[in-house]
């Protein structure tokens, strides 16, 4: 082995190349990072939502929603995931108007994934339902211990 | 569905949602930081205000993004929000992949907290009940210290007050503890001289006892009522019942011996006693017997030969005959008499004697002679010594025999030492002659008072001396003891018992 090693960086220092040691990244790089968290963070809510279930953690109300909230959030990820492929896909002279929205318009038949972008872009019907359960499982957690302190003492 | 749409159904779920989203995720980090403060050992609160403080930085990043980006746009400021754009995307990945790493990691993280709670939770309870069992084991120590101590002075005892000799030996028979029974039978004052000093060989009188109690030892592992004779440190020898076992069961790993040793000298030395004198009663009749069926025929003999004397003349050559006749018949009649004696069937005239003037007219009769061959008569008398009631000239004839045989056990210069003193419970006087002459064999001692037993040469005694004694001091309710040892010398103990009278005379303040 270190025969082998040894002719390797031999190798390599008397037969010098060129090296890249920085690689350029382009445009697309960022939104396939983004997505890729995206799947990141449906996949690690599916994988909670199980572990909650196969530890009897449902058994109560309060981790109960938080599983709740963890299958929403997966859905969202798929939604937002989804979303952003079409936003992509979708040409910019199909949207009329200027401005944040309130005064634009959509071609619908403009392009097959103008419909699918119109309801994706409402992806907050899911997220702040998901974030709203998180909320209520740990409100309701939060009062089980304390309830459960006190009997302790 | 071919015309356009507008977007503001887009617009408002983006700006109402994006509100929703910050309100509720600082919602949810409040309660998830109630949580852990409620039980900050708790991993699953820790993970939980990690996600949501991981998904408030989200909804912050995207609520104020979409909000920001509006307000932008509709002030005609475009180009700021293409500026801020891919930092707040930037940051929601980096949210996205914080929450599913903790979310990745934290079943791990929470295994592994919950073992060591459980290992922690062992801890303590291990603890506390080493805890208890450390009070349990204080207490239980120290009652079994106390249940050992009762029983150590209860076994203490049975062994410092036992009557008999309780011992301890080790792998080679030497003694490793002894009581004080056995310390004093063994006339040793200290522990110190004798354990890990004296070992059992060194006690056994006779070899064959000695290597008897190996063999049945090393046989059985254990020896009963073995009876042997041992000898104490001033010499003496005793005869003792032997009782020794190994103290393990395992006999190939003994390593200790406990035995009993129990004195039975004076019990043996009391049967030998009633023994020789039932010999000697039964002895002393058969000589009453014949005593009497010939002392009336030695009479006609003698009375015939004295009638027939008084007529035959001295000239005569009858004569001489008959005298021989008379002297061998009057023989004759005093060895019948001492028979008599032996036998207690002779006349006592009792009186108040008074002994030392009994020995005093006894040994006047030899004195010179003792003095002139050599031997010295020392006396040990007692003061106070009070009067016997006795017949006076039988007690004299008693002493003259005694002084007579000390006399001829001695050849040549030698001591005789004559001691009166009253015995230790002060009922009786005891008279003790001692000679260092030649002593005399065990056998010797069991046959001296057998009548006409004789160790003189023939013609010199008839062997009635000591058996009249004997017969004498019995019909006096005494006893009449020897102790002799060959080569060394003998010793006759004569005890006479005191009459209440005789005592009375001596404790005049016990008179009620």
């Amino acid at each position: 082995m270190i025969r082998i090693i040894t002719f390797l960086a031999l190798y390599s220092y008397l037969t010098p190349e060129p090296v890249y040691a920085l690689q350029s990244h382009g445009e697309p790089e960022g939104l396939f990072a983004h997505q890729i968290a995206h799947i990141l963070f449906s996949v690690s809510m599916i994988f909670l939502a199980y572990w909650l279930k196969s530890n009897n953690f449902t058994r109560e109300r309060g981790w109960r929603l938080i599983q709740i909230s963890c299958i929403l959030f997966f859905i969202w990820n798929l939604v937002a995931f989804c979303g952003h492929y079409v936003e992509v896909k979708l040409p910019s002279k199909l949207i009329e108007g200027t401005g944040s929205g309130w005064d634009q318009a959509l071609l619908l038949s403009g392009s097959p994934y103008s419909l699918y972008y119109y309801f994706l872009k409402m992806d907050h019907l899911i997220c702040v339902p998901a974030l709203a359960c998180l909320f209520l499982g740990l409100r309701n957690l939060y009062k089980k211990t304390l309830m459960k302190v006190a009997a302790d003492k | 569905m071919t015309g356009y749409y507008s977007l503001a159904p887009v617009w408002i779920s983006d700006v109402v949602g994006s509100a929703l989203m910050l309100i509720i995720s600082f919602g949810a980090i409040y309660y998830a930081h109630r949580l852990r403060n409620a039980e900050p050992s708790s991993i699953i609160w820790m993970y939980l205000l990690v996600l949501s403080a991981a998904l408030a930085g989200f909804s912050i990043s995207r609520a104020v993004a979409h909000l920001a980006k509006h307000a932008m746009l509709m002030a005609g400021y475009p180009h700021m929000w293409e500026f801020f754009r891919p930092y707040t995307g930037a940051f929601n990945s980096i949210a996205f992949i914080v929450v599913a790493s903790v979310t990745f990691f934290f079943p791990k993280v929470q295994k592994i907290n919950s073992e060591i709670l459980n290992d922690k939770r062992a801890l303590e309870q291990a603890t506390r009940d080493i805890k208890a069992l450390n009070r349990d084991l204080e207490a239980l120590v120290e009652r079994r210290t106390r249940q050992l101590s009762v029983s150590e002075r209860k076994y203490r005892g049975i062994f410092e007050g036992s009557m008999d000799t309780i011992f301890v030996l080790n792998q080679k028979f030497i003694f490793e503890d002894i009581n004080p029974t056995g310390l004093s039978l063994l006339g040793y004052d200290s522990l110190e001289d004798f354990i890990g000093k004296i070992s059992l060989a060194d006690i056994f009188v006779s070899n064959s006892d000695h290597t008897q109690f190996l063999e049945d030892i090393s046989r059985s592992g254990a020896i009963k009522d073995m009876e042997c004779r041992i000898r104490n440190s001033s010499g003496a020898e005793l005869v003792v019942l032997l009782s020794v076992t190994v103290t393990t069961k395992d006999l190939s790993r003994r390593t200790n011996y406990v035995g009993i040793a129990k004195d039975i000298t004076v019990r043996r030395r009391m049967e030998k006693q009633l023994h020789q004198a039932d010999r000697l009663a039964s002895l002393g009749q058969t000589a009453a017997g014949v005593a009497h069926e010939l002392n009336t025929p030695l009479g006609i003999i003698l009375g015939y030969t004295q009638l027939l004397l008084r007529n035959c003349q001295e000239s005569d050559a009858l004569h001489s005959d008959l005298k021989i006749i008379e002297k061998q018949t009057n023989n004759c009649k005093r060895i019948v008499q001492d028979l008599l004696k032996f036998a207690r069937n002779s006349e006592t005239k009792k009186s108040d004697v008074d002994l030392i003037e009994c020995f005093k007219e006894a040994i006047s009769l030899f004195g010179h002679q003792f003095e002139k061959e050599g031997v010295i008569v020392e006396t040990r008398f007692e003061n106070n010594l009070p009067k016997v009631f006795a017949d006076g000239e039988k007690l004299k004839q008693v002493l003259v025999n005694l002084l007579v045989n000390a006399k001829q056990a001695i050849s040549g210069n030698g001591l005789i030492i004559v001691t009166m003193k009253l015995n230790p419970d002060r009922r009786a006087v005891i008279v003790s002659i001692s000679d260092n002459g030649c002593g005399m064999s065990t056998d010797t001692v069991e046959k001296i008072f057998d009548p006409f037993f004789t160790t003189k040469p023939v013609g010199v005694g008839t062997g009635l001396g000591l058996s009249v004694s004997y017969g004498i001091i019995q019909a006096h309710g005494g006893a009449l003891e020897v102790e002799s040892e060959e080569g060394v010398g003998s010793t006759f103990h004569i005890t006479l018992p005191l009459t209440d009278q005789n005592h009375q005379n001596i404790y005049p303040d016990n008179l009620q």
